[in-house]
């Protein structure tokens, strides 16, 4: 088959002439001795300036090892981005921003190198990563492919004046007290009989990967840190989910939330009070919001009787090495470079996200940056109580399920919670017969 | 009095047509809190909205693309659906009927069909995030074949003939007698072929992954619906303003070869 | 044989023509080789895959899965599937008749001899030209429940806000009339060639018979623009079954599947969960679906006709 396609391809090529226009930007050779290494980060500004910056370092320390930075090729997601690579062999040397969710595609495809035979590599780990964040990413095969390299919880972000102006003294921290600053808040100001100010917005569309804003963190939340799965499991209880849909139901009902689009930024605006987001929203925020606009960060609220520690979900990205690198040694150097602690302190201070490092908040390392910057001392401490995703196969369309029924339920409301919970683990369970 | 009713009905429906367009234009140089006013003039001419558009996508990279891509295949499928439609009307061969009902027959196997398989060839061949991977599946045109093949058919046999018989290659034939009688065939089989490349987008989505290799409208898009515009509203029409520029300026030149080209195209389907 | 033919000396031709003959064999294959060799390898291979994909699972980067009819069962309980065909049906119910009436009506009063016919006719056609993309873009403006022209419009004229693509009730019918807006153009094109085939004479009859203007319409001009009408139905049927763009860019499928349209999930399930298997197996039966009905529609309407 293999062979078959090479000659189709050069007596295609060779007959039309259309050779030159290739997208495949050859590997540095080392005809000068040098390693020449490609690194992919994120697209995010605050990323890429860290990224450049932390490439330059080590090529001014590194003569020998030359790191080219790019960062991930646009797509919708960086996840179909990524496969593109694997299956066109195109893949960088070193990747962060990898999504954990696609790492055991990459295994399956053979396209990472496990990490774990490195001789120093549980001793770096046992020195940076904390408690069992390392046996998380741990593959099927006892193998692990990915460096756990940053974390940021999804957590409530308020407008401080807002809240102040309607007399809502604390971040509400259960479902009721969420409600009542709801009721307070959520009005029509210019009269027109058209509600205009909202207590949160979420986008509407029915896209899977929205749903780990609202409903899988909430999920996650309500249940004390439990996720969808166990052992790869389908494990989902129905109460927990049934509370979850009933709290949104209620939010879009009473017209708290906008079942609409909303154009431009609605926290910006000032025409929402909250939002569910993660750490990096701050350095966002920072640069695009006026000046005057307070802000603040609490966990998510909780159903009325949960009791115990705020959970959450966390949005990890890890780092991985491609298979197809000619320098598997040189790449290793230089991921651990990406995780040193000085690089870990960038990342917060450029980014603000959240390393995958034990013991933040008590290291004297650190201590500057999160007296100077309060805000990120929430997301520090949450971070040890957060969960990430499952490592099922067809995750996305599991989640594309729940997103079906999050919006029929909660957005909608055309269906009750239980009839929406058992709907999506009947999809779920279809998806998984199809996979057996 | 009729008339005047008349001109009123088509002056409304030409408002319905255009303005939209207008307002477009218009809207992407208003500063961003005025687009969903009512007014139709920016209360000031602002640029904004088109430099965060060349500060955040390489559109002029993708405009390139774009052409490369529509040019080559309009340049291939001209050239090569000429050939054949030369063989199937002017030269006698075995296996030439077969040969017109195989390809009336690919016209009627709707595209999505091919479309996974397709892609997963373009794979294979390690063409994605290749203009390549763009170009070399289009590089022929069933449509093509059948307008042209029409319009061969009507050229006298004599004249070729007499070619022949001054010791003219076929090649020569082709391109000296056949093409310059032919014209209005071969500009309609190439506006419609540009046309239609130029507009496509769900193949490059397909194949395409980095920006670099992206088209135009591919990147319009992805601008759009994906967050590179930061859920700007003036952005997102400055860049669909350009996308759509070159084509409505095209069309205005050409609008005659434009409408009796598409309206054939319609009436050979 | 023409003129030029036969000033050339007899010799001469003698020695041509049976080597014109041999070579006209030679060079028709010659010139047919590039477009069957390309049709072979983008079509018929891809074809005959599309087959063989539908009894494997694929994600593209692991190897194929050979995994028997699941892909096949797995259709006939996909719910959201049907679903996605009813909506592409739905669609098509609204835009069809809709598309119709708009072209012929504006066709009607194109066939008229009235200056500046060539002008309108252009801008009519306008949005036909332009880029799906660009039209989608437009209208996600225009349509926007909050800040949208039509709406800030219609709330400055006193009336009620219409939740164009946010409400699962006006989603579909909203991306139907943004199609039609887009296609009708070309729609009216063609009916206007329609009209203008039909011969003066036939209305010259009607109009001594007495018939009034809606009788000289109805038994003469429609009936007379059928064979069109048939080129009309069966165009935009198979421009509607293949709507994605409009929903893609508008709506994402939303609100709660209403715009949920058939390539867009086949388009989903290949490019979004990546399989490959499973899509293509999608794709085969609506290919199938649309065979059918493209087959109906023609038999239907050449009895019609002949």
């Amino acid at each position: 088959m293999k062979t078959e396609f090479k000659l189709l391809r050069v007596l295609l090529l060779s007959a039309l002439f259309l050779g030159g226009c290739g997208a495949h930007d050859a590997p540095g050779l080392e005809e000068d001795g040098i390693a020449h290494l490609t690194y992919w980060s994120s697209q995010n500004p605050g990323e890429r300036r860290l990224a450049v910056e932390l490439v330059d370092a080590w090529n001014r320390a590194n003569p020998d090892v030359q790191v080219t930075v790019q960062p991930l090729p646009a797509g919708q997601s960086s996840e179909e981005v990524l496969l593109a690579a694997v299956v066109a062999g195109t893949t960088p040397d070193v990747c962060s921003n990898i999504w954990p969710g696609i790492v055991s595609d990459f295994v399956r495809a053979a396209g990472v190198i496990a990490l774990d035979s490195f001789p120093d590599f549980d001793s770096i780990m046992a020195a940076r990563v904390p408690g069992d964040f390392i046996e998380r990413v741990r593959a099927g095969d006892g193998h692990i492919y990915q460096i756990p390299w940053k974390s940021n919880p999804i957590m409530m972000q308020y407008n401080v004046r807002m809240f102040r102006e309607y007399g809502i003294e604390s971040p509400p921290r259960t479902y009721s007290e969420y409600l009542v600053a709801a009721e307070k808040i959520s009005r029509d100001l210019d009269g027109d009989g058209q509600v205009d100010q909202w207590i949160g917005y979420r986008d509407i569309q029915p896209i899977w990967h929205q749903r780990f804003f609202d409903y899988y963190a909430f999920y996650i939340a309500a249940s004390g840190g439990r996720t969808l799965f166990q052992k790869n499991e389908l494990r989902i209880d129905r109460e927990v989910s049934n509370t979850v849909f009933g709290f949104f139901q209620e939010l879009y009902t009473n017209g708290y939330f906008p079942r609409s689009k909303l154009q431009s930024n609605p926290f910006i605006q000032e025409t929402v009070a909250t939002d569910f987001v993660g750490p990096w929203n701050i350095a966002w925020l920072e640069e695009n919001a006026p000046a005057e606009l307070e802000f603040a960060y609490a966990p998510l609220p909780l159903p009325d009787d949960y009791r115990g520690e705020s959970f959450t979900y966390g949005d990890y990205k890890n780092i991985t090495i491609f298979s197809n690198t000619r320098y598997p040694e040189a790449a290793w150097r230089f991921a651990k470079h990406l995780i040193s602690k000085e690089a870990d302190l960038r990342l917060i201070e450029i980014a603000t996200q959240l390393p995958i490092r034990a013991g933040l908040l008590e290291d004297p390392f650190f201590e500057a940056y999160f007296a100077e910057n309060p805000r990120m001392v929430p997301f520090a401490r949450q971070m040890m109580f957060t969960r990430g995703i499952e490592d099922v196969r067809s995750f996305p369309e599991m989640l594309d399920a729940i997103a079906a029924q999050y919006e029929a339920a909660a957005v909608y409301g055309v269906r009750s919670p239980e009839e929406a919970t058992a709907r999506a683990i009947e999809r779920i369970k279809e998806l998984q017969a199809w996979y057996e | 009095m009729k008339k005047f009713l008349l001109y009123i009905v088509l002056i409304l429906g030409a408002v319905a047509f255009a303005y939209p367009f207008v307002w477009m234009m218009l809207a992407s140089f208003k500063p961003e809190l005025e687009i969903g006013g009512l007014t139709l003039l920016p209360s000031s001419w602002t640029l904004d909205s088109y430099r965060l558009v060349f500060e955040s996508i390489p559109i002029v990279r993708a405009f390139l693309n774009s052409l490369i891509v529509v040019v080559a295949v309009t340049g291939s499928v001209l050239l090569f659906s000429s050939m054949i439609a030369y063989a199937l009307s002017k030269l006698n061969w075995r296996g030439r009927e077969t040969v017109f009902n195989t390809i009336l027959f690919t016209m009627m196997v709707p595209g999505m069909v091919m479309l996974i398989p397709l892609y997963t060839l373009v794979v294979r061949f390690g063409w994605t995030d290749s203009l390549v991977g763009l170009i070399v599946p289009f590089l022929m045109n069933a449509t093509a074949v059948l307008i042209l093949r029409q319009s061969f058919l009507t050229i006298p046999g004599d004249i070729l003939e007499a070619a022949r018989i001054d010791g003219c290659g076929e090649l020569r034939i082709l391109f000296t007698i056949i093409w310059p009688l032919s014209i209005p065939a071969i500009v309609t089989a190439g506006i419609i072929v540009f046309i239609g490349n130029w507009n496509e987008v769900l193949w490059p989505i397909m194949v395409i992954r980095k920006e670099e290799w992206m088209t135009m409208p591919q990147m319009v898009a992805l601008f759009s619906v994906g967050g590179g515009s930061f859920g700007k509203l003036g952005p997102q029409l400055a860049a669909a303003f350009m996308l759509g520029l070159p084509i409505i300026a095209l069309f205005l030149f050409f609008q005659r070869y434009f409408i009796s080209s598409m309206a054939s195209s319609g009436l050979k389907g | 044989m023409s003129t030029i033919a036969g000033n050339l000396a007899p010799g001469h031709r003698k020695n041509r023509i049976p080597r014109r003959r041999t070579a006209g064999r030679r060079i028709g294959y010659l010139f047919s080789a590039p477009y069957l060799i390309h049709l072979a390898i983008f079509f018929g291979y891809p074809l005959i895959f599309a087959f063989v994909l539908v009894f494997h699972r694929w994600d593209i980067v692991t190897p194929m899965e050979f995994i028997g009819l699941k892909n096949v069962i797995r259709l006939f309980q996909d719910d959201l599937f049907f679903r996605a065909i009813l909506n592409t049906g739905l669609f098509l119910a609204i835009h069809i008749p809709l598309q119709i009436l708009v072209a012929l009506f504006f066709a009607e009063l194109l066939n008229t001899k009235l200056k500046g016919r060539n002008f309108f006719r252009s801008i009519y056609f306008l949005p036909v030209v332009v880029s799906g993309v660009v039209v989608a873009i437009l209208f996600q403006q225009l349509f926007a429940f909050e800040t949208g022209y039509v709406n800030s419009l219609i709330s400055a004229i006193g009336g009620k806000r219409i939740p164009w693509l946010v409400s699962p009730k006006w989603a579909m019918p909203s991306i139907a009339l943004m199609a039609t807006w887009k296609n009708v153009g070309f729609y009216i094109i063609l009916f206007l060639t329609g009209l203008q085939n039909i011969p003066e004479s036939m209305y010259e009859v009607a109009h001594l018979e007495g018939a009034s203007t809606w009788q000289r319409w109805r038994y003469v001009t429609l009936p007379l623009l059928n064979p069109m009408m048939v080129t009309v139905v069966v165009l935009s049927t198979i421009g509607g079954f293949s709507l994605f763009i409009e929903p893609y860019v508008l709506t994402g499928g939303g609100p709660m599947h209403s715009t949920l349209s058939a390539l867009l999930y086949i388009y989903n399930q290949a490019f979004y969960f990546n399989h490959m298997g499973y899509a293509a197996a999608l794709g085969l039966f609506f290919a199938l679906i649309i065979f059918v009905v493209v087959f109906v529609q023609r038999r239907f309407v050449e009895e019609d006709v002949y």
